[in-house]
Order: structure tokens, then C-alpha cells, then sequence
């Protein structure tokens, strides 16, 4: 953005702006695009789950407000507006009405540091990885405000929830991530998908692959097992329904947003499935290639780029269209799984989202690293790090070894931790009967 | 850009100053915990115009992200302290600002007046400044400052343990509190067992919770 404002202004129309004030207009018109973009995702996300639960439900959902009900959500959005905001009297008034964008806020900066396609980053953060989970967090804080200051009691108590969920399950999914770092040796967003061209394989580990965007890191057992993992807990990050205990409507209203009305309300909504599309959206730029597909990467070698100076415009157009309709079919398919485990599974109770996160998730992540460690002395190591036994092993041998040996050791712990905890819960579950049947005898 | 980065950091220092001012002076202890996030948020942005991404973000993942949560529970779950009990007012108000005042000024000011800043010299203009990645930092870490970051490690570790410990004994002593589903489980249990009538017990025995953990 910075080079296209450059060369329009500066070359083509000689007005000779300073630097810094080219740089902040090319940051105002990408925050501006990117606040545009967001609501138009969550409009259609809210269409899309409503539809396709539908049809899992046998039923066939919005369908009278526009062509096939698609100006539903616009309806919906009027209809916010147009609601009247009550703050309760025993309120905070401050907190309560802060509550809500503290809540937004951080959605919105964690699009800074999503690629839509090849080259098309907002910032390319050297941290971008951990600047996305750490902005992430803040908005417990909004949560744990909106609960509070609502002076409700089941506000409190779906703030407390969702805060607890949020900050245990946050462990699992940076400790799956943390594999994944291992290998590319990088929290840059960007890097990561550089590091999944190639062809089912990742081609960093292997030369003379074809490029053809396939290297997607859910294809490595290592990439697999975190990939699962995160999913899972995203899923309890963005409380959809196995894990929707904060809000669970059959317990505590609404949870913390209990007391909200209006527009305050919406942006709640808002809130939560603009981080679901992001959650979605990460998954897929770190499992599964983001933008890389085929066909991209061999378009934007011909395109316009600092490296390549004499490529042709249309290639840029091409190659940014066809990544970003690769990144926006991919996050809608993830979103699409996210339905179809709302469709399929009751919610959990309280104990066992602690227990799973806690005692099945996080053993399972610490043992994918582990194997990532293996993965990657196999692959990359030879005699400077004292492993000059692989010196002489070609690097197909190499890649063939640290794939057969990280997929025996990933499933090996995946059937003993999935065996431990079955067994514990089901030895949980005989001890609390047997606790009821002394409580039943010393109460007659 | 200087005068761009002057400004942010204007703003930034405001925020920072301005909420610690608030934190304290705050009536209402929740709103002074809020403000304390926003101060920390605010180093954070500082942590950011140094071009620090990798502190910053921690900042943020760390203080905001989980410091702070657990600051807002530790308040709430000890709501029952009045607020205002505390309050100093009157001449002693201003006895005590004079004397915390001095105190302050008295570390504060030597340290300010003997410390030798040590700082570096600006980058030359257009000769490219290496910044210290999470890469080197981490290699930093188990190198260069090992033990620092064991002795760190075994401190939290040892924080860990006792933590687990007090829940363990907090627990034993809790009185079992029933769900719906074992209310109603119990009752089946009752009418179905027509057991002997046993001495009658107003406290039934508190299940213990830690051997089957």
C-alpha cells in the first residue's frame, strides 16, 4: 500500500509528500478497508450458520427477507439499531457501556496480521503469531467488565465462565502452535505460509518438489495432531456449542450479555463471530496453507513484487484474486465443520470442559512437541548439532524416517492419553455414585 | 516520521500517567483494577514505539491477557471488604502524603542525580539497525542468563506447588454442594433403598475429594 500511494502521489503527480505522511495515509485506508470488510464477513457468517443449521436440522432457516433470505442479516442489523438501549439502574454505567468495545476492539486488531493473499498483509508483524493470541486475550477483560458491571447475577456468572474457559483453553492452542513454530522457526504469519509450498510434503524438508501450494502443514503427522488440537480449542475460544458454556441460554439467560440490549447487544454478536471468522481464518493460514493453492505461487513469481520489478500488473490482480478466493473457501470450509459440530454434539458441563482442556488437550499438545523436536532433528540436524549419524541419508530418507517415526509416536500417545482419560472419567463417575449412595444412607 | 513518533508517544505516555493516577485515586477498587490494565496496555504501546514487538506483545499477552484477569477475580471473590474503610482523611491526609511524599523523593532523587544513563547512541541515519528478534532472545535465555532463568523457573514452580496444596486443603474441608441431577439421583437412591434408619446427622460427612484426584 505504501509503495502504490508512493508512486501515485510522489511520481505521477509530483506533490512530493513527506514519507510519514504517506505512510499514515496508506494505514488509514488499510484500517478503513479492513473495518469495512469485517462486518460484511460477520453479516454473512450469522446467514450462513443460520441456513446450513438449518438444513442439519431440518428446517429451512432464513429465507424471505431478499433472494434466498440473504438480506436477512441487514434486517436483523436495522432491527438492532432500531432497539432501545436500557442500562439497568443497578448498573455501572461506565463499565457497562466500555464493556462492549473493549470486547470489539481487540476482533478488529487481530485483522491486522491476517494475509487475505500473497502479499496482502495489513502488518507483518515479527510476533504476528503471538500478537494474535495476545490481543485475543484482552477481550476476557471486556467480558469479566460486561459481567460485573451489568449487576446481574447471571451476567457474573457467565463472566466467570467464559473468562475461566478462555484462559485455560488458551494454553492448549499455544502450546499446538507451539509445534508448529518449532518447525518453520518463525512467528511471522507471512513466513508461516511460505513455509507450506510444495506439493503434500513440505518442500523446505525436501528439494526439487513441484510448487504447487499444497505443503499444508495438516498433511505431517506433527501438523495433523496440532491442527485437532487447536481446532478444539478455538472452538472453546470462540465458545461455539460444545463448548458455549458462558452463554449456555438453557442455565444463564445469555451469560454475560444478559443485560445488554440494542446495538450494545449487537456488537457483542459482533464481537463473537468476527472471532470465530478469525479463529477460522488462522486455522486455515497455519494447517492449511491460507492463501497457497495451485496456481498462486506461479502467478505471483510473474507479478509485481520488490524482488521482481519487471513483472505485469495483471498477475498481481490474478494472483491476489485467486489466493484470497483460496483463503476465503478454506475459512468458510473450517466454519462449516464449526456448524456441523454445533449441529451434532450437546454441550458440556462445566467439570468436563476443566477436565478435557486440562487433562487430555494440553498432554496432548506437550507430546506434539516433542514429536516436533523429532521432526525437526531428523529432517534438518546433521553432524553440528552431534547427529552425523544422518549426514549421509538422502533427504527423501530423512523426510520418509521423521514422518513414520513422529506418526508412531503421535498416535501411540494419542490412544494411551485418549485411555487414561476414559478411565478417569469413568472412575470419576463411579466414585460420585458411590459418594451419593453414602450420602443416601447417612441422610435416612 | 519523528515528529509522528513524537506525537504517539505523547499519547501514549498521557495514557500511561493519566490511568496510574486514576488506579490510585479511584474510589471503587474494580474500576482502579481496570485502570491498572489500561496502564499496562499503555507500556505495552510504549513497548511498541521502541520497536520491541516481541516484549510488547508479551506485555499484553501476560499482564493484560492473564495478570489482570486474575487481579479482577482475586477482587471479586473477596467482595465482602468494605471500600472506603481505609480511608485516611483530614490532617492526617496530608501528615501522611508529607511523610510518603519525602520518603519517595528521598530514594528517588539521589538515584535520579548519581545514575549514569546509559545511553546508546542514536543509529546512523541510513545504516540498517539490527533489532534483537525472539530468536535471540530466546538463545539469550539459555545461554547467557541460565540460571537466572532456572532460579525463576524452580520460583514458579515452587509457586505452582502450594497453590495446588492450599486448593487440596480448601477442598477437603468444603461441604459438598449438590447438582440438580445428583439431588434427584440421591432421591431415586432414597426411595428406591429403603435403608435402615442410621443415627440422624445434621452435617453428612464431607466426601473427601483428594484421594480419588
Amino acid at each position: 500500500m505504501y509503495d502504490i500511494l508512493n508512486s501515485v502521489i510522489n511520481m505521477t503527480f509530483g506533490w512530493g509528500w513527506p514519507s510519514w505522511l504517506i505512510s499514515l495515509v496508506s494505514h488509514i485506508l488499510v484500517a478503513t478497508i479492513l473495518f469495512l470488510i469485517a462486518p460484511l464477513q460477520m453479516l454473512f457468517l450469522t446467514y450462513y450458520e443460520r441456513r446450513a443449521i438449518a438444513r442439519m436440522q431440518d428446517r429451512i432457516g432464513p429465507n424471505r427477507v431478499g433472494p434466498e433470505g440473504l438480506f436477512q442479516p441487514v434486517a436483523d442489523g436495522v432491527k438492532m439499531f432500531t432497539k432501545e438501549d436500557i442500562v439497568p439502574t443497578a448498573a455501572d454505567r461506565w463499565v457497562h457501556l466500555i464493556a462492549p468495545c473493549v470486547v470489539v476492539a481487540p476482533t478488529m486488531l487481530m485483522f491486522a496480521v491476517v494475509p487475505w493473499g500473497p502479499g496482502m498483509v495489513p502488518v507483518d508483524l515479527n510476533a504476528g503469531l503471538l500478537f494474535f493470541f495476545a490481543v485475543s486475550s484482552i477481550s476476557a477483560v471486556g467480558l469479566m467488565m460486561a459481567g460485573w458491571a451489568s449487576n446481574n447475577k447471571f451476567a457474573l456468572l457467565g463472566a466467570m465462565r467464559a473468562v475461566a474457559q478462555m484462559v485455560s483453553y488458551e494454553i492448549p492452542a499455544i502450546l499446538s502452535l507451539l509445534a508448529i513454530v518449532m518447525l518453520t522457526g518463525t512467528l511471522s504469519i507471512v513466513e508461516l505460509i511460505d513455509a507450506q509450498a510444495g506439493l503434500f510434503i513440505r518442500s523446505v524438508d525436501l528439494p526439487g518438489v513441484p510448487d504447487l501450494g499444497l505443503g499444508w502443514f495438516v498433511f505431517t503427522p506433527v501438523g495433523f495432531l496440532a491442527c485437532v488440537c487447536f481446532f478444539i480449542a478455538a472452538l472453546a475460544e470462540g465458545e461455539r456449542t460444545p463448548f458455549d458454556i458462558p452463554e449456555a441460554e438453557s442455565e444463564i439467560v445469555a451469560g454475560y450479555m444478559t443485560e445488554y440490549s440494542g446495538m450494545k447487544f449487537g456488537l457483542f454478536y459482533l464481537a463473537q463471530y468476527l472471532l470465530n471468522f478469525l479463529l477460522c481464518a488462522i486455522t486455515a493460514t497455519i494447517f492449511f496453507g491460507g492463501w497457497q493453492g495451485p496456481g498462486v505461487g506461479w502467478l505471483f513469481s510473474q507479478a509485481i513484487t520488490p524482488t521482481n520489478l519487471d513483472g505485469h500488473w495483471i498477475f498481481n490482480l490474478l494472483a491476489g484474486v485467486l489466493g484470497v478466493s483460496y483463503f476465503l473457501a478454506k475459512t468458510y470450509a473450517i466454519f462449516f465443520v464449526m456448524i456441523w459440530i454445533r449441529g451434532a454434539y450437546p454441550r458440556l458441563r462445566v467439570d468436563q470442559l476443566m477436565e478435557f482442556g486440562w487433562k487430555f488437550l494440553i498432554p496432548l499438545a506437550m507430546v506434539n512437541i516433542f514429536s516436533a523436536a523429532i521432526w525437526l532433528g531428523l529432517t534438518r540436524w546433521g553432524a553440528p548439532e552431534g547427529l552425523a549419524l544422518l549426514e549421509g541419508w538422502t533427504p527423501f530418507m530423512r523426510w520418509a524416517t521423521a514422518f513414520v517415526v513422529t506418526l508412531g509416536l503421535n498416535l501411540a500417545s494419542y490412544i494411551m492419553v485418549g485411555r487414561i482419560y476414559a478411565a478417569t472419567q469413568a472412575a470419576r463417575s463411579r466414585a460420585e455414585l458411590e459418594d451419593l449412595r453414602d450420602l443416601a444412607l447417612s441422610s435416612r | 516520521m519523528n515528529t509522528l513518533i513524537q506525537v504517539s508517544f505523547a499519547l501514549v505516555t498521557a495514557l500511561i500517567v493519566g490511568s496510574a493516577m486514576m488506579s490510585v485515586t479511584v474510589r471503587n477498587i474494580i474500576h482502579a483494577a481496570l485502570w491498572l490494565i489500561a496502564c499496562f496496555f499503555g507500556v505495552g504501546a510504549l513497548y511498541l514505539l521502541l520497536e520491541a514487538e516481541f516484549i510488547a506483545v508479551a506485555q499484553v499477552l501476560i499482564y493484560v491477557g492473564a495478570i489482570s484477569i486474575l487481579i479482577l477475580f482475586a477482587i471479586m471473590l473477596t467482595r465482602q471488604l468494605e471500600t472506603g474503610r481505609y480511608m485516611v482523611t483530614g490532617w492526617r491526609l496530608w501528615v501522611t502524603s508529607v511523610i510518603c511524599v519525602t520518603l519517595f523523593a528521598a530514594v528517588l532523587i539521589p538515584t535520579l542525580l548519581s545514575h549514569r544513563w546509559n545511553l546508546p547512541a542514536p543509529p546512523a541515519a541510513g545504516g540498517s539497525e539490527q533489532l534483537i528478534g525472539p530468536a535471540e532472545l530466546g538463545r539469550d535465555v539459555v545461554f547467557t542468563y541460565l540460571l537466572q532463568f532456572q532460579v525463576v523457573g524452580v520460583l514458579l514452580t515452587m509457586a505452582l506447588i502450594g497453590a495446588i496444596v492450599i486448593a487440596f486443603e480448601e477442598r477437603a474441608r468444603r461441604r459438598r454442594i449438590l447438582t440438580l441431577a445428583e439431588e434427584h439421583t440421591l432421591q431415586q437412591l432414597s426411595t428406591t433403598r429403603q435403608a435402615a434408619p442410621t443415627p440422624e446427622s445434621e452435617q453428612p460427612p464431607a466426601p473427601s475429594t483428594t484421594d480419588r484426584e
